[in-house]
């Protein structure tokens, strides 16, 4: 008899031919996850199976930030031979619990000498009999007792639910511009999710932003790293283009302008990456720079998809998710990032491009955005 | 690099990091041990209570060891609290730390009255004011010694005959944290009962402080324990810092005709900036009596003191915006706001502090640094 980790996968079952492709990656990431846990992981019934941890709870932590699993339940492993040994285990772990409760079971190995049925009504009944303060409800149990007979039989009581979404790595990779406000973290967590590999863009416009404010940044890039692995964050020195901006530009457009910079610096480094799009934290109408016009016209510039997940989201259900995910707090922090610092008193919010356009003649932006890649300092987090 | 943010902490002495590491490697017993090597521990810290005590003009049963200026300030205000019986009222300066500060305001809580003593356009608090506010149901009054943000030095001594004259039970706190050991104190002859020090600001160990507290003046202890320090603060003696604060306070003292070298260089630098357009002093002029000798606070006009203290980051130059301990917070200085300047002034301070290990030919590279910083980014403002 042995504790292990009973791990479920979701969207992935809907694959047809490649799905062996999905499964690898998610059990190589599963693996990844646990790894410093001294954790061994296989695949096997359709379930992924995690044993011979150092730390149970950390293992479920880790476990259920994988993209890709669905839940996540602990597990006691024995042989399925002594039914009775198998009610007294089930009745030992429902014993420390309250209320109502059913068992389920499931069983592949059809040669087994109980059907499912009659694993739940024996199972059911040693439990009434032994644990006398829990009730049996059918309909709306509080605990359901999972007896799966395979190889071995698997009893679990608790379900915890993970991230969902797909294996990382199984969708492309995308650049996401991370500014160090609520959005942007969360866009690229959704967009993550789908398994899409995510690095990141970070506009640093020292010294009107401060060290903390770059700090801030690379420690939100590491707390999305424990879903999806190893980031690389490139640092773009952004000041030289906004004070030209500023200088040479109607006030009223500088933001917009600053925008398709760095949609346009962004596009290289997602080239040089691998990348096939943009991600940003944008939701329409949200500030200035976010109405449809405004978009539109950063979209000019980028000659990729540009992904933009929480555009219909409402800033207090950016800011729920961004506390799920663990990102809010970082977020939070006071430090100015490089879009508020420069903000126009009354910028445009029905801009015309042709105006944007003619006012980025004035500026040389070819030597303006080669002295900024060239500047750009690239940590890798996670 | 240029350091320039003592008043946030400063580098402890060679001589104080060599006697802590010997203190750990070889005399790390207990020193409210039995045996021989914990008593000559013993007789070490008291070494240092006694080198305290003279600094501050008081008997070394006086010197009380804490964490630190916070906890010595909250053991002062809370043990003064603790022990009243009927409510009454507590008088701070409206410019305290906010470890005097967050503490009255809990007295507050406790139920009983916090009045607010203003201050002028100098940042020194108003006498007048102090006298009307001060009766025969105060309890505490607390005031500073040197101002963190401004670097004025507070009329204590006259507000503690003030508060006297109105109500002899009165105590007087001060909170020395900025002062101790760079500004005079004479306990006794002042009419302090209760003064805060803390050592990383003077060379020595973080983590380490005292609360001198005048002979026969009760305080209810906020921390109990094995009944050190005469059972008002329990806790093993950190002898380390201990030992680390007694040497810092020796070298400051061997040291002391430089403090004459601090006022030097603050003068040098505010001359050297006060040639530069629109570069305003705060508070005091630097050579009047009452302005400490290491701290100065200047504003930028039209460039914030935060794009300031980064772009002197770029140049190897550490400052602070305002004080360290608010800065994180990101709003204006009340302080500087009651000293009457405007938000944008308020916005573009920058506060410099000096320390023993700052050299002349620093301030020069400084002041030249910030007035070229100046010109630079005030170019290049919000429309």
């Amino acid at each position: 008899m042995r504790e292990l980790l009973l791990v479920r996968y979701g969207e992935v079952f809907l694959k047809g031919q490649n799905r062996p492709f999905f499964l690898r990656k998610l059990v190589d990431h599963v693996r990844e996850a646990v790894s410093g846990l001294g954790g061994r992981v296989w695949l096997s019934d359709g379930r992924i199976y995690v044993s011979d941890f150092t730390d149970m709870q950390a293992c479920i932590r880790r476990v259920t930030r994988v993209f890709g699993v669905h839940s996540v339940s602990p597990a006691v492993e024995m042989e399925k031979d002594n039914f009775e040994a198998i009610c007294e285990q089930a009745a030992r772990m429902m014993a420390p619990l309250q209320g109502t409760f059913k068992v389920l079971a499931r069983r592949s190995d059809k040669r087994y000498p109980l059907d499912s049925p009659a694993i739940m009504r024996e199972a059911g009944g040693y439990i009434l009999e032994h644990v006398p303060h829990l009730q049996v409800d059918v309909n709306h149990p509080d605990h359901e007792m999972m007896i799966e007979i395979r190889s071995h039989a698997y009893l679990s009581v608790e379900k915890i639910m993970a991230v969902g979404g797909m294996p990382m790595g199984t969708n492309g990779k995308a650049c996401l511009l991370l500014s160090g406000g609520i959005d942007s973290p969360v866009a690229g967590f959704m967009i993550a999710k789908r398994g899409v590999e995510i690095c990141c863009v970070h506009y640093h416009s020292f010294p009107y932003t401060s060290e903390r404010a770059r700090e801030k940044v690379l420690e939100l890039a590491r707390e999305l790293s424990d879903y999806c692995g190893k980031i690389r964050v490139h640092v773009v020195p952004f000041t030289e283009i906004q004070m030209q901006i500023h200088e040479k530009c109607p006030e009223n457009y500088t933001t917009l302008i600053m925008r398709r910079y760095m949609m346009r610096i962004a596009e290289r480094i997602a080239r040089e990456e691998g990348a096939q799009a943009l991600i940003t934290g944008e939701s329409v109408g949200q500030v200035a720079s976010q109405t449809m016009e405004a978009l539109g016209c950063t979209d000019e510039v980028v000659g990729m998809p540009v992904f933009r997940p929480v555009i219909g989201m409402d800033k207090s259900e950016i800011i729920e998710r961004a506390e799920q995910i663990g990102t809010f707090a970082t977020s939070s922090l006071p430090y100015e990032d490089c879009c508020t610092i420069f903000t126009p008193k009354h910028p445009a919010t029905h801009p015309r491009v042709e105006l944007i356009r003619k006012a980025e003649e004035k500026l040389d932006s070819q030597t303006l955005i080669e002295a900024a890649l060239d500047g750009t300092e690239v940590v890798e987090l996670g | 690099m240029i350091y320039l943010d003592n008043s946030a902490t400063t580098r402890p002495f060679d001589s104080v990091i060599e006697t802590m590491a010997r203190c750990m490697r070889e005399t790390y017993f207990n020193a409210s041990a039995a045996y021989r090597p914990a008593v000559e521990v013993e007789r070490a810290i008291r070494a240092c209570r006694q080198a305290i005590a003279a600094q501050v003009g008081a008997q070394e049963e006086e010197v009380y060891f804490t964490s630190g200026g916070t906890e010595s300030d909250n053991l002062a205000i809370l043990g003064v609290a603790s022990l009243l019986r009927q409510p009454a009222n507590f008088v701070c300066s409206a410019i305290e730390h906010p470890a005097v500060l967050e503490t009255i305001r809990r007295v507050e809580s406790m139920g009983h009255e916090v009045r607010v003593m203003p201050i002028n356009r100098f940042g020194v608090v108003d006498l007048e004011a102090c006298a009307s506010l001060i009766d025969e149901h105060t309890a505490l009054v607390s005031c500073m010694q040197v101002s963190n943000e401004t670097g004025a030095i507070q009329p204590v001594e006259q507000i503690a005959r003030l508060a006297r004259a109105k109500n002899k039970n009165v105590r007087v706190h001060v909170d020395g944290v900025q002062g101790f050991m760079r500004v005079p104190m004479q306990m006794e002859r002042m009419g302090v009962d209760l003064y805060s020090l803390s050592g990383h600001k003077i060379h020595g160990p973080k983590g380490i402080g005292a609360l001198v507290v005048k002979k026969g003046v009760r305080l209810a202890p906020q921390m109990t324990g094995g009944g050190q320090e005469k059972n008002l603060r329990s806790g093993t003696y950190d002898s380390p810092a201990i030992l680390g604060l007694h040497q810092a306070v020796l070298e400051m003292g061997q040291r002391r005709a430089e403090i004459d070298r601090l006022r030097a260089m603050k003068a040098r630098l505010w001359s050297q900036l006060a040639k530069a357009e629109g570069v305003r002093l705060n508070g005091l002029p630097v050579d009047d009596p009452c302005s400490a000798p290491h701290v100065l606070s200047v504003s930028f006009e039209g460039v914030r003191g935060e794009v300031m203290r980064n772009a002197l980051e770029g140049a190897g130059i550490l400052v602070s915006t305002g004080s360290a301990c608010a800065s994180h917070k990101q709003k204006v200085s009340a302080t500087l706001r009651a000293m009457g300047l405007s938000t944008e002034q308020a916005d573009g301070t920058i506060r410099i502090s000096l320390g023993m290990m700052n050299t002349m030919e620093e301030m020069d590279e400084a002041a030249a640094q910030m007035i070229a910083l100046h010109k630079q980014l005030q170019a290049f403002r919000r429309r």
